[in-house]
């Protein structure tokens, strides 16, 4: 039975909702996104998600749905506990498309989080995604002075980095986004509740000891670094660290192989530190198609990254002039400025009160979530990095947006975590889309793969050994395009537009039907022709490898390259390395074919550019040796 | 190179039944993208095929050509180029905001930057000429001319001339810049000399509204030069969306290039201190280069076509089917002399439908829909499929139209003021994206996916499921849930424009 108070409560969205039709509610939204946005900020990836065209937002449901008894019972409808990305998406969806009365508690900001500090925005904004790739931004720019010698560009004198300038701007945007991300709230309804929420009962959430009752909690908590408890480990910083550093590193220490560890490894280096990149595996990026691995450890080693592989650390020592020593399985490395730990992030679970009601979580500790993100507890709901699916922003606001739906919109949607795009601004990024070629092959058996590694049109001007590799996995038996993978130069901003195709399962027929943009690097992507290899189960079920790869030839070009004794140096790294990894390599055919074209790839280019290159005796010398080289390594393989 | 035996190929079979005999299968006029392609796909069908072309020279003229044709020697690949050369300008400006500081002068050569580039399209003719080679494609340097239905005449730089004999004879000669007739057209220089200029200039007067016009503003604009671009209509990239050209034109403004909307010019004239502009409206200015990007015609005058009795249309271009079959049955033609849609891939679509059909045994006919494009101007503009414009033309249902207007991420340190804008054009019945449209950063890489979406048909829905990639620019297209405005194909009103 509703009472009066409830239905005065709601009759303002309830009336409003009824007089305006969809299209005019539709057009004051676009109005009002449209104000916010010449305000410097795109906020659509905070808008619904996947049920805007399909079903109309229901807040006449809503309100009928609050009015239909125990909304007295509780003050709130929702009270979500975090305000990142999924935190935010859901209370603010549910206030504004479904009328429903939405709290949200979060911590004081600070760029580096705590168990009592955090921020309106979330580590997306505050701690993830954006500011590292504001980072990003600021460290392309010395690729690019490099580039822009090939173009004709000079400097007097070299262009020098200013730390703290970057670190005040980036700062001071940040706190621009806190503001406007708290406003947001606001004039979406949603109560704002500064502290740190810790679940009572399932309807009763304590902020910093006073209690709220809602009818659905939400936990959106999200994840935090993780570092292992190693002897010296308080010497170390973690990505919020890193993030907001005094000064600039001289020499950094980067323990991890994930996609953080190479986004910082990248930062550092186009900023001008001396870089080290410790991992524990033989290569980077674990559940990365592995030829995407390959090339982008290879790219950045030729941009000055050394990577240290299969070390584990052991303990960090300091020494009295305040450089820190990293100890690993194979030695110890002296003279690093900073040490940083990538090494994976656990969920924010603890103190949480959820042992005590009872909500179930996995061994890492994050909680554990049915296809709706509903918990073992009805009334309590996990959205986003907390839950360990999918750990991305977009993922969390899609996750967040469903919620909201199933609560309050009467139509359950469960979020789908098939052919969700990422990518990895590392320099260059990487871009990804769908299957990777061994998880194709494992789950298809018949797979064709089409892959292009070329030069860029902008590389053969700068003479940077710039290359962009792109991958295509189809199956073999329907044709869909199951995964696409790309690493160079605007690889993500690529891979948006063919996550689309992959998602409507487009088939390679598709993909070469459309007419390329001329020239860009994506076109590529529209114009492989011919299968480099086909692979097909075996009778006992092994996946094989049946034809010899397919080289394309017109995108190995040599250049005219400006740099060829430093590069042909790095070169020579990268290829002296493959060689010593071929024998492990043998035991896989695939693997193995991969390394060889890139090793016959980098000696041709090696070759060429030293043929072009003006280097008097040591040109003839250096192809005298390629070939020999060459040669070898052709009967070795 | 082995003559593959020809399974399908019927056309090629009949001619070694028909007891006339032929040098060639195929003699290609051209060696252009379009007939590379062709000749490259036909020898692949296994046809003996011939291609005659001009000896290099970045600058084409009756006598002067070159393998790789005008996008690799004096179109796409120059003028990119050129454009990444001159988008540096605009980094350096937003680098400072980032912290980084360039003490001292930028000094900018030029020189350094033609040399490379010349030394570019030079590799790129060698590697051109080299996969023919490899294709098994008979090679011929001269000028090409149609003699008869099978006979084609090639005159050499020395004025010797041979003639070969051919099943099928392509046409694939493309287009060349077209100057406008004015007094003193000839101080005025076209996109080809455009991309070989001893100088840069320090003060540059472009007439014209294509893309070819506001490229080259930006690059001249980017690599210092004081830039005026004048152009007949109000906006400039007539047939592009009305929205996305006023957000070129701001762009544009944004940048430093001065506008001069619909004025046209009426002479050009020489003095001690440059070349004299006088303007329809009566002013005065004085530049150091007049470039005319005022259209181009199809290269078909020294063909010999009318003698064959091949047609052309009022502007000289090659009237064609839709398999690019000319009036005469063994002559076909394709690319820019066709004057279809005139871009490189299209040109390779219709050179590799024409090989298809012609020796592959399977007739195809190129598909023209949704074919995407870029404008590489600074920032670029990039299109798929219908403007909002030809939506409403074609249109049965109301279309929706979903724009987003937005300050790229960048911008929000280095402080510049220009906002990226996106659009998607939709049928409210049917929820398919007609149309896709994008001014800003990295928009033509971005739109070649889009471009893949769209061509399958995909609809708005399609774009709602797919989750974004974060953080980017490109998200913004799968993240457009706010309807911008509804416009009845009746009203034809723009309700927010």
């Amino acid at each position: 039975m509703a009472t009066a108070t409830t239905d005065l409560r709601f009759s303002a969205a309830a009336t409003s909702a009824k007089t305006l039709d969809r299209a005019t509610v539709r057009a004051r939204r676009g109005r009002f996104l449209h104000h916010l946005a010449s305000r410097g900020l795109h906020l659509d990836h905070l808008l619904p998600s996947p049920f805007r065209l399909r079903s109309p937002f229901s807040v006449c449901r809503a309100a009928a749905y609050a009015a239909e008894g125990d909304g007295e019972k509780y003050e709130y409808d929702l009270f979500t506990i975090g305000a990142g990305s999924g935190g935010m998406r859901a209370s603010r969806f549910a206030s504004t498309l479904y009328g429903a009365r939405a709290a949200v508690c979060e911590m004081p900001f600070a760029t580096v989080a705590s168990d009592a500090l955090g921020g309106v925005g979330g580590t997306c904004v505050l701690r993830g995604c954006v500011p590292k790739k504001l980072l990003v931004y600021a460290s392309k720019y010395s690729h690019e002075f490099d580039e822009s010698h090939g173009f004709g560009w000079k400097y007097e004198t070299d262009p020098k980095h200013d730390w703290s300038t970057l670190m005040t701007r980036k700062n001071l945007e940040l706190q621009r986004l806190v503001d406007f991300q708290t406003d947001m709230l606001k004039n979406s309804g949603v109560t704002l509740i500064e502290g740190r929420g810790k679940i009572v009962d399932p309807h009763t959430v304590s902020v910093d000891g006073k209690l709220y009752t809602a009818r659905n909690i939400l936990i959106a908590v999200g994840a935090r670094p993780s570092i292992p408890d190693i002897p010296g480990i308080e010497h170390v910083i973690d990505s919020d660290a890193a993030l907001d550093l005094p000064s600039r590193p001289e020499k950094i220490a980067i323990v991890g192989g994930g996609y953080i560890a190479l986004e910082f490894a990248g930062i550092f280096n186009g900023l001008k530190s001396e870089v080290h990149v410790y991992i524990r595996q033989k290569k980077v990026l674990r559940g990365f198609d592995e030829e995407v691995r390959d090339f982008v450890t290879q790219q950045m080693s030729l941009r000055g990254i050394t990577f240290h592989t299969e070390q584990t650390p052991q303990a960090i020592t300091k020494s009295d002039d305040g450089l820190l020593s990293l100890k690993t399985n194979k030695g110890t490395v002296n003279g690093f400025s900073h040490i940083m730990f990538a090494t994976g992030r656990k969920p924010n679970t603890k103190n949480l009160g959820l042992e005590d009601v009872g909500v179930k979580m996995d061994k890492h500790g994050s909680v554990m979530v049915d296809e709706y993100s509903r918990t073992s507890v009805d009334s309590i709901w996990a959205v986003g990095d907390v839950t360990n699916r999918v750990n991305l922003t977009p993922v969390a606001l899609m996750e967040g947006g469903a919620l909201t739906h199933t609560i309050f919109g009467n139509d359950p949607i469960k979020p789908d975590h098939s052919a969700v795009p990422s990518a990895v601004f590392s320099q260059p990024p990487i871009g990804q889309v769908g299957l990777t070629e061994e998880q194709a092959t494992e789950k298809y058996g018949d797979v064709d793969v089409y892959t292009s590694n070329f030069r860029p049109l902008k590389a053969t001007l700068s003479g940077l050994p710039d290359r962009i590799y792109t991958k295509l996995i189809v199956c073999a038996d329907t044709n869909k395009v199951l995964g696409v993978h790309m690493c160079g130069e605007d690889a993500p901003e690529i891979i948006q537009g063919i996550a689309i195709a992959v998602k409507a399962g487009l088939t390679k027929q598709n993909f070469d039907a459309t007419v390329g943009v001329h020239p860009t690097a994506a076109e590529e992507l529209v114009t492989m022709r011919n299968p480099t290899r086909k692979v097909r189960r075996n009778s006992a079920g092994e996946a094989k490898l049946m034809s010899r790869p397919y080289v394309r030839s017109r995108h190995v070009v040599p250049s005219v390259h400006k740099r060829v004794t430093q590069s042909v140096k790095v070169h020579w790294r990268v290829l002296i390395s493959l060689i010593w990894n071929k024998s492990t390599r043998e035991t896989n055919k695939m693997q193995c074919d991969g390394a060889t074209r890139s090793a016959m790839r980098i000696l041709s280019d090696i070759g060429r550019e030293s043929e072009r290159v003006a280097l008097g005796g040591v040109r003839a010398c250096l192809k005298r040796v390629m070939r020999l080289v060459c040669l070898v390594f052709w009967m070795l393989s | 190179m082995a003559r593959k035996m020809l399974k399908d190929g019927e056309v090629a079979v009949a001619d070694g039944g028909g007891g006339e005999s032929y040098e060639y299968d195929l003699f290609v006029i051209g060696a252009g993208s379009g007939g590379v392609r062709g000749s490259r796909t036909s020898a692949g069908f296994g046809a003996k095929v011939a291609i005659c072309e001009l000896p290099f020279h970045p600058i084409s003229s009756e006598w002067q050509g070159g393998h790789g044709g005008t996008c690799v020697i004096r179109g796409c690949v120059p003028k990119k180029i050129l454009v990444y050369g001159a988008a540096f300008r605009g980094e350096f400006e937003d680098a400072k905001n980032f912290g980084w500081e360039i003490n001292g002068d930028i000094n900018y050569n030029w020189k350094k930057l033609l040399e490379n580039k010349t030394q570019e399209i030079v590799r790129l003719n060698g590697v051109y000429k080299r996969i023919l080679g490899n294709s098994g494609v008979t090679m011929i340097e001269g000028a090409g001319s149609v003699v008869d239905a099978h006979t084609v005449e090639v005159t050499q730089p020395d004025g010797s001339k041979q003639r070969h004999t051919a099943k099928h004879i392509l046409i694939a000669t493309g287009s060349r810049a077209h100057l406008v007739d004015i007094p003193g057209k000839e101080l005025a220089i076209t996109s080809d000399e455009a991309l070989s200029l001893e100088e840069l200039p320090k003060r540059a007067v472009i007439l014209g509204g294509g893309y070819i016009a506001v490229e080259f503003a930006s690059i001249w604009k980017g690599l210092g030069a004081e830039v005026d671009l004048f152009y007949r209509k109000e906006l400039p990239l007539r047939g592009f969306d009305d929205e996305m050209r006023t957000v070129v034109a701001s762009n544009l403004e944004g940048r430093g290039i001065r506008l001069h909307p619909a004025t046209n010019l009426t002479e050009l004239s020489k003095t001690a201190d440059g070349i004299k502009v006088v303007t329809d409206k009566g002013d005065e200015l004085m530049a150091d280069v007049v470039l005319f990007a005022t259209g181009r015609t199809p290269n078909t005058n020294k063909l010999n076509l009318e003698a064959v009795g091949v047609e052309v249309d009022q502007i000289g271009a090659i009237k064609v089917d839709e398999f690019s079959h000319t009036s005469v049955p063994s002559i076909w033609a394709v690319g820019d002399v066709t004057n279809r849609i005139n871009l490189t891939p299209v040109a390779l679509m219709e050179a590799t439908c024409f090989a298809k059909t012609v020796f592959g045994g399977q007739p195809v006919k190129p598909d023209y829909r949704d074919v995407p494009c870029a404008v590489f101007s600074i920032p670029p503009l990039s299109v798929v499929g219908l403007s909002e414009q030809e939506a409403l033309e074609e249109a049965k249902n109301d279309i929706l139209v979903y724009t987003s207007s937005f300050n790229p991420m960048k911008n929000s340190i280095s402080k510049r003021q220009e906002k990226s804008i996106m659009k998607l054009v939709v049928d409210s019945e049917t929820d398919r994206v007609l149309g896709a449209a994008m001014c800003g950063p990295d928009a033509a890489e971005i739109m070649q996916g889009i471009a893949v979406a769209l061509k399958s048909g995909a609809t708005k829905a399609t774009f709602d499921s797919t989750v974004g990639i974060h953080p980017s620019a490109a998200e913004e297209f799968v993240t457009m849930r706010t309807l911008t405005r509804r416009v009845s194909p009746a009203s034809k009103l723009k309700t927010n424009l």
